[in-house]
């Protein structure tokens, strides 16, 4: 099905979030305030890499209308936070250890007072040679940044034996590939309001993307109990894995303690780069070799990750990135080594793709350069080499079986825009003689939900409500990608509920279920598979209240749109008629009617920690313009077949296409937080350039494949990741038909892609010619 | 060092008369104050969004006199004797034409950019009723969308364009 508003129909509805989105009437969090409100600010480290010997906080204090100055003494819990593994300190007691270490925080009646009170902070480092460069991390002359070493974690894979297998290669690519530090650049930057209450609970009002996660880390860093908690995280103006960390929530809920007033933080731009996380930059080594008929026979893979000064889920992301270098190809011969490592570079962590980005540009490069060596056509070579449906998965793990491979194959080299190739018209090219165009494409296997071994729990709630209004209750976040929408669509769709019957509850962890994280496309995936397994509850519950008050049996009873109905055995019969409404129900019943489920993201039988179970397919062709006198490249068509099962929401479907494509475009041409000595040189978004509306000029299509084998139970796959992995390997295959130039480093260098060179031109200037 | 124990002040207070969403007032702030933070932090009025702060993304855009500006850029004394529209004045007479577009094309995500992206399709609009494709793309690139690639709201703009025209010639033909 091709994603369209006209040919969803029905189907495609206005958000229930819209109408105060568009109007401006949303309250996010960093929109609130308190009566006696305080305004927060943190110290930064100015080093990337010092010994602190003394912190004097005296002169900050002493300011007039400064209420706390806190540093590492007044955490009277865990001084560090991190999800996997917390190695960060909340505020540095001797070592920074990159430039958005925090040193010391600040509450003041005023934004201008508390900047004020931090310029009165003195802190004496002693600067310390630092660590810049992942692979010099690793050697034994590179100060090491942690006890245990430069290392955070290594991870492989080996099946067979490469070293004979490389023999037994016809041909052999060898090539490395980087990629960038990406930025997030969720509009929304950091923030939030604090509160502590009289009860003495601590009330924190800021996004996150995990909110009993948040919890727990606020619980031990302030060493309180989680019950004298409460996080109100949604709404929140965008994430894309980089508010699933703690980041102002340690401050916040300290200053507010120790000052016992409110206190509100939100990030400017630039505070929000130097601290926040990026995406990994990776080095990818791979040597892929074929034997004469397009086999693959062996494939040696290195990935060295930078990730930054401390943990998050730096460990998590290279696992992601192993398994995917492997992907949707069979390998009779494997050994994949990587290493995330640590450094005095920016944060790296949790972002859209989770590795899967870097490790897809790198595999279909090698597809695209083997087969050229081989004479064929690329995605013949691809084809030859692809999963077959009933084939384990990349860690020869058993997943869920789908066709999903072959559909999004079938369909992508079936589209338009692949059977365009070839046969580009050459008007256009001698109109404008600099300018080329190329089509390319590629192709994935993405993994979903937090994998074996990993916690990853799930499950929601359904309450027929005291005042009659059906609540669906879970622990999920909105950060923009529509759960809000897709949950409601599914509660009418599959309950057959009126929106107005339905009250959404979610990111208030005083009053919801956990339901795990919204994260690794997992949230629509474990809300609909709640809804499968409390239906049968549910209506066992309520429609069995119904039918004592209604005089009917349950079982000839049904939802409907405000209240419940009999089922209607033959059409002609009678008109549809209500037979007691939810709120008269709800009367009735006295007491509100509640279900709950509670399951595990499913995993495979497997030992491989993080190797996933559910996978989405997707088949990406692009249709590129290469200006050989500017190197810039314009997209012109993209075409995505994505194999995710049902489509719950087909407008939220569309745009997380379109929007993850968009960040794929940026990395693939645009994007870099660049570092030079641990210091951002890209400190806001004037030089850190993410795509407009002018670099979307294009068209873009998006196929759905909806059909999953008959006895699939597991539904909807997630679809929040997989639109932003395989753009930029289809980018560079576009490129190299286009002007026969291989990219391995994202960004692409526009110089890369001059006809001529910068000196070429200079010397044709300056001579005359 | 006895100084640097008390705040530091801005100017004093002046008082600025402008009109805002079509209420005449007087701004009793700082004259460099940016309007961004006049809008919020004084006035409550929120739906103006704060992002890069230095004019890049358009999250914080109002209309001066009809044109859009980045109100994180514009100071307080600008202002004077000039006619300020929010978001919040786009919507004081109900859901305008543009932001229903938005909704029905699913011209938004998080919604962060939405105020200042409605408000330069508003200001582009008004100026330009049938703009072409580049005009669009013009007049938005100064407002960053992070989440929709914009297609919903290249889709939204069409929409509102059309409807807009079909409003424009209903009211020719009954007037």
């Amino acid at each position: 099905m091709l994603l369209n508003r006209k040919g969803s129909g029905a189907r495609w509805r206005v958000r229930p979030d819209g109408p105060d989105k568009v109007t401006g009437k949303l309250a996010y969090l960093t929109d609130m305030t308190a009566p006696d409100m305080l305004i927060g600010r943190v110290l930064r480290s100015p080093h990337p890499h010092a010994r602190i010997t003394a912190i004097r906080t005296e002169q900050a204090a002493a300011l007039e209308g400064v209420h706390a100055v806190i540093t590492h003494k007044d955490v009277p819990g865990l001084n560090r936070f991190g999800i996997a593994h917390p190695d960060q300190p909340v505020l540095c007691e001797d070592r920074v250890r990159y430039v958005g270490d925090a040193v010391a925080a600040v509450a003041a009646d005023t934004i201008a007072i508390a900047e004020q009170a931090l310029r009165l902070i003195e802190v004496d480092y002693e600067v310390l040679p630092i660590v810049d460069d992942a692979e010099y991390a690793l050697t034994d002359d590179a100060p090491s940044l942690h006890s245990q070493g430069n290392l955070l974690h290594r991870n492989g894979f080996k099946r067979g034996d490469v070293i004979t297998g490389f023999d037994n290669c016809a041909h052999v690519v060898e090539e490395t590939y980087y990629t960038p530090r990406q930025m997030h650049t969720y509009m929304e930057t950091e923030g939030g309001l604090f509160i502590f209450g009289e009860d003495g609970r601590l009330t924190v009002y800021a996004p996150t993307q995990h909110g009993f996660m948040d919890r727990m880390q606020l619980a031990r860093i302030l060493a309180i109990p989680q019950s004298d908690i409460r996080i109100v995280s949604s709404p929140i103006g965008g994430s894309f894995g980089g508010k699933d960390e703690l980041n102002v929530q340690p401050y916040g809920a300290l200053l507010a303690r120790i000052t016992n007033r409110p206190v509100k933080l939100h990030n400017s731009r630039w505070e929000s780069v130097r601290a926040g996380l990026k995406r990994h930059p990776m080095k990818i080594s791979m040597k892929t070799g074929v034997d004469c008929s397009g086999k693959l026979i062996a494939h040696q893979v290195r990935i060295i990750a930078d990730t930054g000064p401390y943990a998050t889920l730096g460990a998590e992301v290279l696992n992601f990135a192993v398994e995917h270098v492997i992907g949707p190809y069979r390998y009779d011969n494997l050994d994949v080594d990587g290493f995330s490592v640590y450094t005095n570079n920016g944060m790296s962590g949790e972002f859209r793709g989770f590795g899967g980005n870097q490790a897809i540009f790198a595999l279909e490069g090698q597809f695209d350069r083997l087969a050229e060596k081989l004479g064929l056509d690329p995605w013949e070579l691809r084809l030859r080499n692809m999963r077959k449906s009933e084939d384990p998965g990349p860690f020869d793990q058993p997943i869920a079986l789908t066709e999903g491979a072959k559909q999004v194959s079938s369909a992508m080299t079936a589209s338009t825009l692949w059977q365009e190739r070839g046969k580009l018209g050459t008007e256009e090219q001698q109109a404008e003689p600099w300018i080329r165009t190329g089509i390319g494409a590629a192709f994935t296997m993405h993994g979903a939900g937090l994998g074996f071994g990993i916690p990853d729990p799930a499950g929601g709630r359904l309450t027929l409500a005291a005042d009659g209004k059906i609540e669906a209750v879970f622990s999920y976040e909105e950060f923009g990608q529509g759960l809000i929408a897709t949950l409601e669509q599914m509660l009418i769709e599959q309950f057959g509920f009126a929106s107005e019957d339905i009250r959404i509850i979610i990111g208030d962890s005083d009053v919801v279920p956990d339901s795990g994280s919204t994260t690794a496309s997992r949230a629509t995936s474990m809300m609909w598979k709640s809804l499968q397994n409390l239906r049968p509850l549910f209506e066992e519950a309520v429609l069995s209240k119904a039918a004592e008050f209604v005089k009917f049996p349950a079982r000839q009873l049904r939802f409907g749109e405000g209240g419940v109905y009999a089922i209607v055995v033959n059409p002609d019969s009678s008109a549809e008629e209500c037979l007691i409404t939810y709120p008269a129900l709800a009367a009735a019943c006295g007491e509100p009617v509640t279900c709950t489920t509670t399951f595990h993201f499913p995993t495979s039988a497997t030992e491989k920690v993080g190797a996933h179970f559910l996978y989405t397919y997707s088949a990406v062709a692009v249709k590129v313009e290469v200006n050989q006198l500017t190197g810039r490249v314009r997209l012109l068509h993209q075409y995505h077949a994505v194999a995710a099962g049902p489509v719950m929401n087909p407008q939220g479907f569309l745009g997380q296409i379109e929007g993850g494509s968009s960040m794929a475009l940026g990395f693939a041409l645009t994007e870099d937080a660049v570092m030079s000595g641990g210091q951002y040189l890209t400190k806001n978004l004037d030089t850190y350039l993410v795509p407009t509306i002018a670099e979307h000029r294009g068209t873009i299509d998006v196929q759905a494949i909806e059909e999953l084998p008959e006895d699939d139970s597991h539904g909807p796959r997630g679809i929040g990741e997989v639109g932003s992995v395989t753009l930029a390997p289809a980018i560079a295959a576009a490129i190299y038909d286009a002007v026969g130039i291989r990219v391995t480093k994202l960004p692409i260098d526009p110089e890369l892609l001059l006809a001529q060179s910068f000196d070429q031109l200079l010397e044709k200037a300056v001579s005359g010619e | 060092m006895k100084d640097s124990m008390r705040p530091l002040t801005p100017l004093e207070a002046s008082s600025i008369p402008c009109t805002l969403n079509g209420h005449e007032i007087n701004l009793n702030v700082p004259p460099a104050k940016r309007l961004l933070h006049v809008l919020r932090d004084d006035l409550a009025m929120t739906g103006t969004k704060r992002s890069c702060d230095i004019g890049r993304c358009g999250a914080c855009m109002v209309m001066v006199d009809g044109v859009p500006v980045n109100s994180c850029l514009t100071m307080a004394y600008q202002c004077s004797g000039k006619s300020i529209t929010t978001i919040e004045g786009v919507s004081a007479g109900g859901i305008d034409p543009i932001q229903r577009a938005f909704l029905e094309e699913g011209g938004f995500q998080c919604g962060y950019c939405t105020p200042g992206m409605i408000i330069s399709v508003k200001a582009l609009l008004d100026h330009n009723p049938d703009p072409t494709p580049l005009q669009i793309e013009e007049a938005l690139s100064g407002n960053i969308c992070r989440c929709t690639g914009y297609g919903g709201i290249k889709r939204a703009v069409q929409k509102a364009i059309e409807w807009r025209k079909e409003s424009y010639e209903s009211e020719s033909i009954s007037g």
